[in-house]
């Protein structure tokens, strides 16, 4: 019966919030956010491992619950009640409705991404809350917050292609997509190097790793603060999680590639840490805070992809570390709101010193007089300028278009492209 | 008593009979139109179901009505006919409640109907065409059963779209009957066989066999879309949004895919056509089809052309999953075949209804129009994202196959093509939905009509609303029994088959 009950629980922690997200139900329930939380809550009270196998869903996926989803899952419950509580309450507005069917949709897909088992079921989880999250950001926010999520949007479709290559990569591999399964046979293989490199960029881009970071400080800079106190445990930590779960961590050895992670990792705190001092705003202190807290967290996967052993002997403390970064960086964000010592301009220009000097190279050169520098990027812009609007190639596109929709001509160029194969198919033949 | 044949007979007459009916009937009895059109499209799916659960357990249903000496009219349903015949058959019906809507009060919907009833009984003869000559007669009833929908408004704009549509598809149509007389000089039958009925010329008649491949290719491209010859697709968005919705989704692009089905598994069958080296070409012109199409989406401000360009990309993934040639892209080609007809059928409705009831056409005319047309937007964002191939939706079921196909027969390069057009597609439907859901609407819209309280007339929100919950059902449910990838799977374990 518990069991039974479990499995149910287990399918309403993302179902709940799915089906609430329907403007006709949520707008007519006073507290919608925080009930779509409560399967997830009863399930943290129920202390039993449970998983259910779903052979209807998608190609076969499954979701369940062991000690480390729970961590997590309890870890971002608090931060959704938090965050619901400090979003408006919904009313029978179209805004509000539409800020609550966002939010709700992030919720289903961050919690069905903790407890998905397999990498299809975790890639369409985190999608739906990617794209959500982007919903959530632009609903809620003003001009910089849309202009910031745009910016992610983009990211995320990056990270998503490279992931879903890093998916089939799997699949190709092993018919069974489960984390263990993949993480074992992608260890024993020989051909992993793509789907390793995949993994990386994709959930780099996802949580914003340096030097994938670029969206991180806008979002925290211009989203409003019941949204940006889930930075961390959306985006930020299902894509750490995501990492963990997809890499063969403890499956294989790879000394060259957790080298070269260990050194990013480095690299992402120094950036951080120096960009953070020059630029000194307050608002920005989570992102920056958050990217040294990643760096760590690259340097200790890094190391274990060159030490199998180490890492199963610690694998739990980067789940903890997952969990606790979601929290802190919440916690950093509402204090530095309570602090209400934020510039009343909203900064949309987060681009910090470090990755303006180019530009400033070329002023520099100019105002001392060198003109080479300045009369080559002009030249350039030139030559590229060319090609880069829009219309030109519109034009060339629309012109090649009219030709073909004389039917004559199309016919023509068609069976002629034709005699060309049958001449190619029959050389290769002959020959 | 045998009642194979007459099943096959009454799935025919099932549209063709109400449709001739319908010629005669005044304008003014609506009831009784439109209740020969639902009845008419009821019947059908029922049939369906019952050939499907007979098809699915071993059995066959055939006729042959003989029409010149060793050439037979031959109807056949096997799983792979009954693939295509369930999408018409089943968006026909939604089609057609829509259509019910969208024409109302409108002039000449007695011949509209008609010749819709029509052109769904020439798809069901292409879809159950067990031989070439068989599908070559449906295949050119469609193109005269289509051409007054295209010109049904009547303007001059409609006319010359009519135009370059029977120009296209006359010439495409006689491609292909040169390549079937030659393919029968040669062979001495034109009957569908799984693994293809060439595989013996292959060595001794190499040259005639790549060339009436071409010939036959270049006739389906016509109504496949397939660039160079799409040209007439564009122009005909000029119909009303019901026959856009036939001509994208349930008939005429999807005819076109489907003969490349037929032509590359039961024709030339997939071993032979790749032993020719035509399937290599083929992959690389889809390809091109699909980088093309997206990229001319991309600068169309007007929605429906928009989306016409869209189906040309789209089209040519059922293409490119055939002439991959493997089990597993088979599986992803035959699958977006429907799932490409559910979602493009529902964009159109959407575009429709946009149309219809706040006179926008333009996407620069869609701010804000997510807050006024919600139900409408929530199926057109259904649509949209399953185009780009979100999980979990249909879209992403059909990239999957593909792109794991394409890795199965280690053509890489298929997966470069995927990704760039996702990322085409992201960036022709983003906008829409960006402009749609976030920016402010207007003070006014283009040309609104008023539906007492609803967002428009049920008969036009039913519509999308059904095929958006289909698209998400078909990629949520995929491994549920009957779903359309399992029965693409379960033709391509027959076609396969040792």
């Amino acid at each position: 019966m518990n069991s039974t009950l479990s499995v149910f629980l287990l399918l309403l922690v993302p179902g709940l919030p799915l089906l609430l997200a329907f403007p006709a139900l949520h707008s007519r329930l006073r507290w919608p956010c925080h009930l779509a939380l409560l399967p997830a809550v009863i399930l943290l009270a129920v202390p039993a491992v449970v998983s259910v196998d779903l052979p209807w869903l998608l190609f076969g996926t499954g979701l369940g619950i062991d000690d480390v989803s729970r961590l997590l899952l309890g870890m971002s419950v608090v931060l959704w009640a938090v965050a619901a509580t400090l979003l408006r309450a919904p009313t029978r507005q179209a805004a509000d409705n539409f800020l609550t069917t966002f939010f709700l949709l992030t919720v289903a897909g961050n919690l069905g991404a903790i407890l998905a088992t397999d990498l299809v079921g975790f890639f369409a989880f985190s999608a739906l809350m990617g794209y959500s999250f982007y919903g959530l950001l632009v609903v809620a926010g003003d001009a910089p917050a849309r202009r910031a999520g745009r910016v992610y949007l983009g990211v995320m479709i990056l990270a998503d292609l490279a992931l879903f290559e890093a998916l089939l990569i799997a699949a190709a591999m092993t018919g069974d997509l489960g984390f263990e399964t993949v993480r074992h046979v992608i260890g024993q293989s020989a051909a992993s190097g793509l789907y390793l490199s995949m993994v990386l960029v994709g959930f780099a881009a996802r949580a914003g790793i340096w030097p994938l970071h670029f969206w991180l400080p806008r979002l925290f800079a211009s989203a409003r603060p019941g949204v940006a106190l889930l930075l961390g445990s959306v985006p930020i930590a299902i894509g750490l999680l995501g990492a963990v779960r997809w890499l063969p961590l403890g499956e294989t050895a790879a000394p060259d590639l957790g080298l070269i992670m260990q050194g990013l990792g480095v690299a992402a705190m120094l950036y951080a840490l120096l960009a953070g001092l020059i630029r000194a705003q307050l608002k920005l202190l989570p992102a920056y805070a958050a990217i040294i807290a990643m760096g760590l967290f690259v340097t200790a996967l890094g190391a274990g992809l060159a030490d199998p052993v180490a890492w199963n002997r610690y694998r739990n403390l980067a789940y903890l570390f997952i969990a606790t970064l979601g929290v802190g960086l919440a916690v950093l964000v509402i204090v530095i709101g309570w602090l209400k010592a934020i510039p009343a301009r909203q900064t949309d220009d987060s681009t910090p010193w470090l990755d303006r000097w180019p530009g400033a190279v070329m002023r520099c050169g100019g105002r001392m007089g060198f003109d080479v520098l300045p009369r080559l990027r002009a030249s350039w812009r030139d030559k590229v300028g060319r090609f880069r609007p829009i219309p030109a190639w519109q034009r060339v596109l629309d012109r090649s278009e009219r030709s073909l929709q004389r039917w004559s001509f199309a016919i023509t160029l068609f069976l002629l492209l034709g005699i060309l194969m049958a001449f190619v198919s029959a050389s290769s033949w002959l020959f | 008593m045998n009642w194979d044949p007459g099943l096959l007979l009454l799935i025919l007459a099932s549209s063709l009979v109400p449709g001739l009916m319908i010629f005669f009937l005044p304008e003014e009895r609506v009831v009784i139109r439109s209740s020969l059109n639902l009845a008419g499209g009821l019947l059908k799916l029922v049939l369906v179901g019952v050939m499907l659960w007979g098809v699915f357990h071993g059995h066959h249903y055939e006729i042959r009505l003989p029409l010149l000496p060793g050439l037979d009219l031959l109807l056949r349903a096997d799983a792979e006919s009954l693939l295509f015949v369930t999408l018409s058959a089943g968006l026909w019906l939604v089609t057609t409640v829509y259509a019910i809507g969208y024409l109302e009060g409108s002039p000449h919907r007695s011949r509209f109907f008609g010749f819709f009833s029509l052109c769904v009984t020439a798809t069901i003869g292409v879809a159950l065409a067990g031989n070439l000559l068989t599908f070559l007669l449906f295949y050119e009833l469609l193109t005269l059963a289509t051409y007054p929908l295209i010109v049904h408004r009547g303007t001059e704009v409609a006319r010359q779209a009519g135009q370059t549509y029977l120009r296209y598809t006359i010439a495409g149509g006689a491609l292909l009957l040169v390549g079937t007389v030659w393919l029968y000089g040669l062979a001495g039958t034109l009957e569908f066989t799984h693994g293809g009925f060439v595989a013996e010329l292959v060595d001794t008649h190499r040259g005639a066999l790549i060339v009436i491949f071409v010939l036959l290719i270049a006739g389906l491209g016509v109504k496949a879309a397939l660039v160079p010859l799409h040209g007439w697709l564009p122009r005909a968005m000029v119909a009303p949004a019901p026959v856009s919705a036939l001509l994208h989704a349930v008939a005429v692009v999807k005819a076109g895919a489907f003969g490349f089905v037929r032509v590359v598994d039961d024709v030339y069958g997939a071993g032979s056509a790749a032993h020719l080296g035509v399937m290599g070409p083929l992959a690389v012109l889809a390809a091109v089809t699909i980088i093309y199409g997206s990229l001319r989406a991309l600068f169309q401000d007007d929605l429906k052309r928009r989306l016409a360009f869209s189906t040309v990309s789209q089209v040519s993934y059922i293409i490119l999953g055939i002439a991959v040639a493997g089990p597993i892209a088979t599986i992803g080609g035959l699958v977006h075949l429907v799932h490409q007809g559910v979602m493009k059928i529902t964009l159109f409705f959407c575009a429709g209804n946009l149309a219809e009831t706040l006179g926008i056409h333009k996407i620069s005319e869609m701010n804000g129009v997510g807050r006024r047309m919600p139900w409408t937007m929530a199926a057109f964002t259904i649509g949209a994202l399953g185009m780009i191939g979100v999980p979990p939706l249909a879209g992403f079921i059909s990239k999957w196959y593909l792109g794991l196909g394409a890795l199965e027969a280690g053509q890489d390069w298929v997966i470069i093509i995927l990704a760039g057009s996702s990322l085409l597609n992201a960036g022709y439907f983003l906008p829409v939905l960006y402009a749609a859901w976030f920016k402010p609407p207007p003070d006014s819209w283009p040309a609104e009509r008023s539906y007492g309280g609803r967002e428009t007339a049920w008969a036009l929100l039913a519509p999308p609303v059904v095929t958006a919950l289909l698209t998400v059902l078909m990629g949520l449910l995929a491994s549920a029994p009957f779903s359309p990838l399992q029965w693409a799977r379960f033709i391509t374990t027959q076609e396969y088959a040792p």
